[in-house]
């Protein structure tokens, strides 16, 4: 996956610092969120600045593939390449699209609720997006049921009547850096709380309530 | 089978009912029989065995479960619940002997939602219900779960036609990892299908045009 | 019993569990609606006189009724949602253009919330990175070739493939086409990916 990106042998800035990443990390960083996005129960923090990378990364080999001759079998090569991260990016954004769909009033909320300087879960576009989303849906269904209905009943709080994310649900993981003390909750009333190691490398079924901050630091990786 | 875009509003976990989720408001019609602790004047009409103008104190009629929910009170005592049958000493002692030989769809076939749900109503019996219910299911998961992963290409209306609607969904699911797996082993996961939405709106129109 | 219409909307869509979108029940909803204004009548009436008479027996009954108020705003917002949870889905199985027979299932309003949501989504799209914007509706499936052997399941007329070649999609013709111009055909049953 490497070459076919790096073959004009430019690396990517990542937010104008002296960050920089290479096409391979950017695609690797893209993988491991899109997995933990498909697999988590509620919506992970964006990575918008990887998505524009990642744009950015297909318009030049798009391009790059203009002025490869046709019939050139590296350009089919190329083009699979273009295809594939293509699939993932979509399907990257695709389950965030999903989350925020379903969880729509809690997502607005938690970024209401946010603190100045603390990280979005939103890219700009997806909170626009949420804002549409809500708006439509409550202006809807006013317009359709809750006006017509007898005064004291004329509003649903969406907040309590669209289900949150349910951390509690399962989610296999594999540990990419060594924890220790990580205190699992008890399943049922007869079973006490324990404390388990993680080892670097392992993998594991967890509520995803247990290892939520670890999947956020990047700890761990969903699968 | 394409990839689903409709994504319901799952039911709640546990005693938590979803407000939007249409197997709950199914879920929270089931009926419970009540007997009711004070008058509901100029509600005669709904007790179909009477045409008295009020519902009387002490009458024993069957609520829906929104409604038993509803008008309950721990203080002041407008109804009081009684339990179904199947959530009774007798019933849970031969649900737990042999969970696997009971037909839950018959006794349910919300067997393990309406049971979650009955014990938001204080009965003295409500621990012993809830190991019942955890007992029948985890006596009952294996079976489900293994007939799930076995049955291939194969009609599963037997399979199916004993279990509870949770049971049901889990055994779906099965099916669908089932299937999922086996299609990538016969190199056809990335093959390009119709929609299968798109495709039973088609076998609608005809079936409209043919009537 | 009451709430008895409102139930019979929701089994209406719970039987069509695959997500297809049943007829618009407006004459189911104005019946609820009609349900709801009698016992919101009744019960101010019955609060009126439990105030200026001391009634207060008449209390359970209120309560009753106000229950059953609530059961049909429920089941009437979950029904309405639901329904856009499956008009949603359409717009990502058929695309931005929906056939008149799905359309004619849908109300003034679910038409209207459909072209908002259209908008919104496209708007995302185009958003995203600097040039046009990335269409994620599209790679549905992983891709494992670039083309793929299709066959052409009715007459679909002029396609254009990507580099202005037009070719002539007919009733059971076989091209051998692009993979990623094919999907949506495909999923709109036009087209048929074959596979040896």
């Amino acid at each position: 996956m490497s070459d076919a990106l790096s073959d004009d042998g430019s690396d990517i800035n990542q937010d104008d610092s002296q960050d920089v990443m290479t096409p391979a990390e950017l695609i690797a960083k893209l993988e491991e969120a899109w997995l933990n996005e498909k697999f988590s129960p509620e919506l992970l923090e964006n990575k918008s600045e990887v998505v524009e990378c990642v744009m950015e990364q297909l318009t030049h080999m798009e391009s790059n593939l203009q002025r490869v001759k046709k019939g050139d079998a590296k350009a089919s090569f190329h083009r699979m390449e273009i295809d594939r991260i293509r699939f993932v990016l979509s399907s990257y954004l695709r389950s965030r699209l999903q989350k925020i769909e379903k969880f729509f009033p809690h997502v607005l909320e938690r970024e209401k609720s946010r603190v100045e300087g603390q990280p979005s879960l939103l890219s700009p576009e997806e909170f626009a997006f949420a804002k549409e989303y809500y708006t439509n849906t409550e202006t809807y269904l006013k317009a359709v049921a809750l006006k017509r209905m007898p005064l004291n009943l004329q509003t649903v709080d969406l907040l309590k009547a669209v289900p949150e994310p349910c951390l509690d649900s399962f989610v296999f993981l594999r540990v990419k850096e060594k924890q220790e003390n990580i205190l699992v909750e008890p399943e049922t009333d007869d079973q006490r709380e324990y404390i388990v190691d993680l080892e670097e490398g392992s993998q594991h079924l967890m509520r995803y309530r247990t290892v939520a901050p670890l999947v956020s630091n990047g700890a761990v990786q969903l699968i | 089978m394409s990839t689903q875009s409709y994504f319901p509003v799952p039911p709640g976990v546990g005693m938590e009912e979803n407000f939007l989720s249409l197997d709950d408001i199914l879920l929270s019609h089931e009926r419970l029989p009540v007997r009711t602790e004070c008058s509901f004047p100029r509600l005669g009409f709904l007790e179909r065995s009477s045409d008295a103008h009020d519902i009387p104190e002490g009458t024993k009629m069957e609520l829906p479960l929104w409604l038993s929910k509803g008008l309950y009170e721990r203080k002041r005592k407008v109804l009081s619940v009684d339990l179904p049958k199947v959530y009774k000493e007798g019933w849970r002692t031969v649900f737990t002997a042999d969970p696997c030989v009971v037909d839950l769809h018959k006794m349910g076939p919300y067997y393990y939602g309406l049971g979650s749900q009955i014990l938001h109503f204080d009965s003295p019996e409500n621990s012993d219900i809830a190991q019942a219910l955890l007992q029948t299911f985890i006596g009952r998961f294996r079976r489900t779960m293994d007939s799930s992963q076995n049955a291939y290409n194969e009609d599963t209306s037997a399979l199916v036609e004993r279990l509870d609607s949770l049971e049901k969904a889990l055994f779906r699911s099965g099916q669908n990892g089932l299937n999922s797996f086996q299609s990538w082993e016969k190199g056809q996961a990335s093959q390009l299908t119709a929609s299968s939405l798109v495709l039973n709106y088609r076998k609608r129109k005809l079936a409209d045009v043919q009537t | 019993m009451f709430c008895e219409k409102a139930m019979e909307m929701i089994r209406e869509l719970h039987r069509m569990s695959d997500g297809q979108l049943p007829a618009f029940n407006e004459d189911g909803l104005r019946q609820v609606l009609q349900e709801m204004e009698a016992l919101y009548e009744q019960n101010q009436a019955d609060v009126n006189e439990a105030k200026s008479f001391g009634r207060s027996d008449l209390i359970p009954s209120i309560k009753l009724r106000h229950c059953c108020l609530l059961r049909n705003q429920r089941c009437i917002t979950a029904y309405l949602y639901d329904r856009l949870l499956r008009i949603r889905a359409l717009r990502w199985e058929y695309g931005s253009v929906l056939p008149a027979n799905v359309r004619f299932h849908m109300s003034a309003e679910e038409v209207q919330w459909f072209g908002q949501y259209k908008k919104s989504l496209a708007s995302f799209m185009r958003s995203l990175g600097e040039g046009e914007g990335l269409d994620i509706t599209q790679d549905i499936k992983p891709p494992k070739s670039l083309y793929i052997q299709v066959r052409c399941l009715k007459d679909h007329g002029e396609f254009e493939i990507e580099d202005g070649t037009v070719i002539l999609l007919k009733k059971n013709s076989q091209h051998f086409l692009p993979r990623w111009k094919c999907e949506q055909l495909i999923r709109q049953g036009v087209l048929e990916h074959v596979v040896s």
